[in-house]
């Protein structure tokens, strides 16, 4: 059984490190290690089945309705309309423009749940407009990076759906509620590593617009902001389910981007449409792999033992979760988000259960953990585009970056060793007693 | 052999666009059906479901014809151009055990396998060997999407390099 194990993991980072798509190094790593137990026939067989039966889920719908809503407010005006309103809440402000470019990330994040689209979206407006004021495009890309990440907490998230099912069924609409707070605390920490950068560097500070104006921009913002109390209200009061409030997320998008804002024509929706399908299919092939993985896991108790060799290690929790944290890490820079999640969270969900975690509280740590694996090299997916956005490099962005990285951890830790921060939203929500 | 590719890569296109609008309706029409005519429909979910499994499955060959799909280009992108050329090609004899031993044989017997059975879905009576058949046909065009990537990669080692210099 260890022996397994052992195929399963070498022949899966051989064939990462060859530059194999992922989803097939999952695929053909567990193919590896079902023929050490059964025939070619029967193996080939249960990882067909398993492919599709992963992805045969009503949940997982909500994933390319969100992934088409992000894509279609990136392009469609309501990008412009969110960093405005930012603009006009906390543009004065010391590093206003950094503080600027955090919040609509956040606001981003807080109607579409991909963090590469609010990379795109918001960097590629706020990046030059920081660089005209005097920040060097190398600190503009690390905040638009790390800053997006926030929306992997803040609803809707694809990746909490992802966890969701990897879990073994946590509620969404749980999960969902218990993401604002430590999402927005990650925003907050971002903040204020940006105003006391740009005090130290003397940057200046953006004039406060009239009052008149301000208003005017936030209410401008107001339709697009709208979206988060249908879809999230909707989730979280059990008026329809997340797969149902993604495809009113499209619908709205597609009105207010081709309707009102008009800055999408018609003509260009079935790029869009192909778009969403590629990048679904992405995660549809990773999610459909892993679950074979996660099959031939469970048919060779693999979690089980990992389980027990780090019952062997300590019995503080404090330890075990500081370890499992660091793995995690590590793993989060090689290994993108997706697939990491859908493979640690049952190899590592049960030893954080003995600790008495709570399935809620680890789909955050999880998550906020691999955050930090997005904006790292050498595969952070949010760091690459963020340098593409910004026209900079990879090993310029890297010191930017470091003091933004340190606070990430703390709020890592805090989430990691602090339930209620995770707990306390759902808790008051009813969704756990 | 590239022609006939780029063909089929239209009509997968094609496809998967239609899909992505039909999954999209499927659903509004489920919420509409609920809340508006107070008649919850009974068949959009397990549609819905199955479409995704197509979009899914068919789009994995697509992402690969766009080389979307994630990976970790750590060593074989700062390999010297007749080695990068060796290992690429490795790459996509990988990618075929995976595509024709897994999607298209495997896939091939469980379709045949619930087509024998009679496995039918429960709302819309579909056999299930149907809904499966996108992993054969998907394992079958990421094959031939393989082949025709080998004979670009052995044809020209001059467009080998231009790609290196194109990413350094």
């Amino acid at each position: 059984m260890d022996f397994t194990a052992i195929i399963l993991l070498v022949s899966f980072f051989v064939l990462l490190f060859l530059n194999v798509p992922i989803s097939i190094c999952i695929g053909l790593a567990t193919l590896l290690s079902l023929v050490m137990h059964m025939d070619f026939t029967p193996a080939s067989m249960t990882i067909a089945q398993q492919m599709a039966g992963g992805i045969d889920s009503f949940a997982l719908l909500a994933i390319p309705f969100f992934i088409l809503s992000g894509l279609i407010m990136g392009q469609g005006g309501i990008a412009k309309r969110l960093i405005e309103c930012a603009m006009a809440l906390i543009g004065s402000l010391p590093g206003g423009l950094a503080l600027v470019n955090v919040m609509s990330c956040m606001l981003f994040g807080a109607i579409s749940g991909s963090a590469v689209a609010a990379t795109s979206a918001i960097g590629s407006f706020m990046v030059p407009e920081m660089k005209k004021h005097g920040y060097s495009a190398e600190f503009g890309a690390a905040v638009t990076a790390a800053a997006a990440t926030t929306g992997m907490l803040i609803p809707p998230s694809n990746i909490l759906i992802i966890y969701a099912i990897a879990s073994g069924g946590v509620s969404i609409a749980a999960l969902f509620i218990a993401g604002y707070v430590p999402g927005i605390l990650v925003g907050l920490a971002l903040m204020m590593v940006c105003s006391l950068y740009a005090i130290h560097h003397k940057y200046p500070v953006t004039a406060r617009l009239p009052i008149k104006v301000a208003l005017e921009k936030v209410l401008a913002a107001f339709p697009s902001l709208l979206l988060v109390f249908i879809v999230i209200g909707g989730i979280i009061g059990g008026i329809f389910t997340a797969t149902e409030a993604g495809a009113v997320a499209v619908l709205y998008a597609l009105a207010l981007s081709v309707g009102i804002y008009k800055e999408i024509s018609v003509k260009e929706l079935p790029t869009l449409f192909l778009k969403a399908c590629e990048t679904t299919a992405i995660v549809m092939l990773i999610i459909g792999a892993s679950s074979a993985m996660s099959w031939l896991l469970s048919y060779t108790h693999i979690p089980q033992i990992i389980s027990e060799f780090f019952l062997t290690l300590s019995d503080n929790p404090l330890v075990v979760l500081l370890l499992i944290n660091l793995i995690l890490i590590v793993v989060g820079a090689f290994i993108d988000m997706t697939p990491a999640v859908l493979i640690f969270t049952p190899i590592f969900l049960p030893v954080a259960e003995q600790f008495g975690m709570s399935p809620i509280q680890f789909g955050i740590m999880i998550v906020l953990n691999l955050s930090i694996g997005l904006v790292s090299p050498p595969v952070g997916s949010v760091l690459f585009v963020s340098c593409a956005v910004a026209k900079t490099s990879i090993h310029k962005i890297i010191k930017p970056m470091i003091p933004l990285y340190i606070v990430m951890f703390i709020v890592l830790m805090l989430v990691t060793y602090v339930p209620a921060i995770s707990e306390a939203l759902p808790r008051l929500f009813g969704f756990i007693e | 052999m590239h022609k006939f590719m780029l063909l089929i890569t239209t009509v997968l296109e094609k496809i998967l666009m239609l899909t992505m609008a039909a999954i999209v309706i499927t659903v509004t029409w489920q919420v509409f059906s609920r809340f508006i005519i107070q008649s919850p429909s009974s068949f959009t979910e397990e549609l819905a479901r199955f479409l995704l499994i197509w979009i899914g499955i068919l789009g994995a060959a697509y992402a690969y014809k766009t080389k979307a799909h994630l990976g970790l280009d750590l060593f074989v992108s700062s390999l010297a151009p007749v080695r990068k050329k060796k290992a690429l090609i490795l790459i996509e004899f990988l990618v075929m055990i995976f595509a024709g031993g897994v999607m298209v044989y495997g896939g091939t017997l469980l379709v045949a396998m619930n087509v024998e059975l009679k496995q039918t879905s429960a709302a819309l009576g579909l056999n299930m060997g149907l809904i499966y058949s996108a992993i054969p046909l998907s394992g079958t065009l990421i094959v031939l999407f393989c082949l025709d990537n080998i004979t670009q990669l052995l044809k020209s080692t001059t467009e080998l390099e231009n790609t290196v210099e194109g990413e350094s």
